[in-house]
């Protein structure tokens, strides 16, 4: 046995004999395990319990149409998607290469399996065989490749490449860092020459603006788009509605339900529920606290929830004053009761922040103590940094959804307990997006959404010169312990860096977090297969409908 | 009369074109750029200073609004960077499905105001005269996204008769008429106390004329002097604030709108507004100052028919 698993990967024996000691959980073991190329049924196997799966059992397809209030944007690129509700329409027409569940674990999609190399620097990705795109043709590497070629190409401006920056790409981000760093093994394999080793690249490829278009569309999405999804677009209009057909000849399990659409209702939150009440939709792409109270009252609809690390984060740019010392930027910390803050900004649903931005959804998470408030700590560093009695200063936050500039305005009342005098300038939300990793906002209050695994987000946010570094924090030490951190497999080891990088983020980082979001909707209990996804990722070809 | 319509057209040609330049300078103004906003908070400086450059932004804005106004002239109203085709095929659309609403909701508004306004006139300070006038006030003082929350709370989540949404969707098994109630419902709630409190100053006005009382003491009935000497008299000051009502329900209703996620013209433009879709707001700029003027000079045209101490000049 031990030989067949060595076989797949080497760190595979020594996860199960963790697995066996209890050195690490079940989830864990699935996770890495299947990372690192094991299927899905052998590791549920391994780890005793039931396989979940990504696929809801099979039901009678049905001519039913469902009903989802989302907006409806701009949908012509889905490489540049800056939202996760437009991939929800692409999703449904285009798949993924992979697919992170709700309880993070990753499956392969259009691939059919991966191999990783023992240093974590070569990935093999078999793709899974007989797939057809909507027009007949096979999936094959070319077009995968094409895909994976163009995420890497800095003209078309993807943020999967923010992602894949540190370990395909040169140092300035600009092309690949080999030639065959994306190679083609044969029209079914293609092989991954990393640069740095790198343990996230499937949880990656489901990143979601990644998803798998017919090259032959030159990147363009629109109705009648040729895809290997479940469903066809057949009607779209921004800021109306899009309307999806089941497609026949797809090469998965065929969707139970017919059409789907989503309906723009807008942004008003009233305007959801009243829809939701009336069943003119039959869910919601994501509830709002504005919304919670309504939507418990309603008999006809279930409340999905679920745990993310999906938060927002206060962060100081340190090449302003007075940001550019550490010790202010750990009183701004030390300010915040962040129970309160959960309390006050979210209705409780979720957890007090933690200002490392490693959250305990995620594997690695490593309990370094709780940063509690502390205001006199927090006078005394402002004190010591020659801010007595304190400073004025001006924080930059969207207006919408409502929780965002509630927790900043609760967050303001707490730095005013040390002193620091905060003028809140909330922007509409196309007007944050303008300067939220400009150096003409200081001072801001961005979202980031969950990610499945810690060094992903501190990848994303605090490395270096990444685009997405909206704070420009540029740290040796924390990069170098990031580096590492996402060359190591084995959980408790990855852990023991975790400690120092969130030791780094609390003593010297740029960011406050307040909060760790529950993520919640509402749907009509008519509605099977839902399960809320901790990205907000729906899969319509897994729902299916009871009609009353 | 024609010296009278050619000195309005000329007004109304000379509006349209300082309101249009003006937009195109606010807009320059306005912070941000359409290419980020375009290619999303994720696209790279280059990618947003090639796209402007393609697009052409980097040029003058008396360049660009010379350019703008001569495919303007040539019927072309540009192409919408928010909607990704012709604003011709976005614009007619969403203002057909606001006049939709306009049309019900004046239909309603004209005969209520007339109604009410007359019968609280006709007898000033008395029981009817406070109840509507005080109604009035209390439905036009409420703002539409106020009233229309309290109309779904109602309608809606209590007693389940309306659609709360007005998407025009049939989906849900809710006929297109009745998702149009409660917009309509909305606007005429919010309009018609104004035009009431117009039509009743004037009923009152004219029932302290002369002519009033020697109509009553030649021993005409109160209804004979209300509907033979009265009321027309009455209809001439309001009827061109009735006419000026098709602004406000055409171009002015935003909120109601973006309450009832109602795709008409209104919304067109909040959401041109944020997304910086120049091409979409210049050319409803230009249908909203056509119809406001357009209204404007039928309401003086009108008031001089039915006013014939007024003459054209």
């Amino acid at each position: 046995m031990s030989e067949d698993l060595k076989k797949i990967h080497s760190y595979l024996p020594k996860l199960v004999d963790q697995l066996q000691e209890g050195r690490v959980d079940r989830r864990e073991f699935l996770r890495t395990s299947t990372l690192l190329g094991l299927s899905a049924t052998a590791a549920y196997g391994f780890a005793g319990i039931t396989q979940k799966g990504l696929v809801a059992p099979a039901r009678a397809q049905s001519n039913a149409t469902v009903r989802i209030s989302m907006r409806v944007g701009t949908l012509e690129n889905p490489a540049t998607y800056s939202w996760v509700y437009d991939s929800n329409v692409a999703r449904q027409v285009c798949d993924y290469l992979t697919r992170t569940d709700s309880e993070n674990i990753t499956h392969p999609i259009l691939l059919e399996n991966w191999e990783a190399s023992d240093d974590l620097k070569t990935w093999t990705l078999n793709l899974k065989q007989g797939v057809k795109w909507s027009n007949g043709d096979e999936f094959v590497a070319d077009h995968a490749i094409w895909n994976l070629k163009r995420w890497a190409d800095p003209a078309v401006g993807s943020s999967v490449l923010g992602l894949i920056k540190g370990y395909l790409m040169n140092d300035e981000g600009t092309e690949l860092w080999d030639p065959k760093a994306i190679e083609q093994v044969d029209d079914y394999t293609i092989r991954l020459n990393c640069r740095s080793a790198q343990l996230a690249v499937p949880e990656h490829l489901f990143h979601y603006p990644a998803l798998i278009l017919h090259p032959s569309e030159n990147g363009v999405f629109g109705v009648g788009s040729i895809g290997t999804g479940a469903y066809s677009m057949t009607e779209y209009e921004v800021g109306r509605k899009v309307v999806l057909k089941r497609r026949e000849g797809y090469w998965g399990k065929p969707a139970a339900i017919e059409t789907i659409e989503f309906i723009d209702n807008g942004d008003d939150a009233a305007t959801e529920v009243a829809a939701l009440s009336s069943g003119q939709v039959h869910g919601l792409y994501e509830g709002s606290t504005q919304q919670y109270a309504a939507l418990q009252k309603m008999e006809h609809v279930q409340i999905h929830q679920v745990g993310t690390a999906q938060t927002g984060v206060a962060r100081m740019q340190p090449q302003h004053k007075p940001w550019g010392d550490a010790r202010v930027r750990k009183a701004m910390r030390l300010a915040l009761d962040t129970e309160k803050l959960l309390q006050v900004a979210h209705l409780g649903l979720g957890l007090p922040g933690e200002h490392h931005h490693v959250c305990e959804v995620h594997p690695e998470y490593a309990d370094v103590g709780f940063m509690k408030q502390d205001i006199e700590g927090a006078k005394a560093l402002l004190a010591e940094a020659g801010h007595p009695d304190g400073f004025d200063t001006e924080i930059f936050c969207k207006g919408d959804p409502e929780w965002e500039p509630i927790a900043v305005q609760a967050m303001a009342q707490m730095w005013q307990q040390i002193g620091v005098r905060v003028k809140i300038s909330v922007l509409p939300s196309t007007q944050y997006w303008e300067i939220w990793n400009k150096p003409t906002a200081p001072f801001a209050f961005t979202t980031w959404t969950h990610r499945p695994l810690g060094v992903m987000a501190l990848g994303l946010a605090y490395r270096t010169g990444v685009p997405w570094n909206e704070s420009f924090y540029s740290n040796p030490e924390f990069d170098a312990l990031l580096t590492k951190a996402e060359g190591i497999l084995d959980v408790d080891e990855r852990r023991k860096v975790m400690v120092e990088l969130e030791n780094v983020m609390l003593e010297d980082g740029p960011a406050c977090i307040p909060l760790w979001r529950a993520w919640f909707t509402a749907m009509d209990k008519r509605l099977k297969g839902y399960e809320a996804h901790p990205t907000s990722y729906f899969f319509c070809e897994n729902w299916s409908f009871e009609e009353a | 009369m024609t010296a009278f319509f050619a000195k309005r057209a000329g007004y109304l040609l000379l509006t349209m074109v300082v309101v249009s330049f003006a937009i195109f300078t606010i807009m320059e103004f306005t912070p941000g750029q359409v290419a980020r906003k375009v290619l999303g908070p994720f696209a790279t400086q280059l990618q947003v200073d090639m796209l402007t450059e393609e697009m052409g932004l980097n040029r003058p804005v008396v360049v660009r609004y010379l350019e703008w106004a001569g495919n303007v002239l040539q019927g072309d109203l540009g192409r919408s960077t928010l909607y990704k085709q012709p604003v011709a095929n976005v614009l007619w659309d969403r203002l057909g499905n606001t006049a939709i609403l306009a049309a019900i909701a004046f239909a309603i508004i004209v005969p209520a105001s007339i109604i009410l306004g007359v019968a609280a006139g006709m007898r000033e300070a008395s029981l009817l005269d406070r109840t509507i006038s005080i109604g009035g006030i209390v439905t036009t003082s409420i703002p539409e996204f106020a009233s229309g929350v309290f109309l779904v709370s109602i309608f809606v989540i209590w007693l389940g008769w309306l659609p709360g949404t007005s998407t025009l969707n049939t989906g849900g098994g809710w006929p297109l008429a009745s998702q149009l109630v409660l917009p309509v419902a909305v606007m005429v709630l919010y309009d018609l106390g104004y035009v009431v409190r117009m039509v009743r100053a004037s009923m009152v006005e004219v029932m302290t004329r002369p002519y009033i009382r020697t109509a009553i003491l030649k021993g005409l009935s109160f209804r004979d002097v209300i509907l033979k000497h009265a009321l027309r008299n009455a209809m001439i000051a309001p009827f061109t604030v009735i006419l000026l009502q098709i602004n406000y329900l055409v171009t002015g209703v935003v909120v109601v709108e973006a309450v009832f996620a109602y795709p008409g013209f209104g919304r067109l433009i909040l959401e041109a507004g944020l997304s910086q879709d120049v091409a979409v707001i210049e050319a409803a700029t230009l249908v909203a100052v056509f119809i406001t003027v357009m209204a404007q000079i039928i309401g003086d045209f009108g008031y001089m028919l039915l006013n014939p101490r007024i003459r054209f000049s």
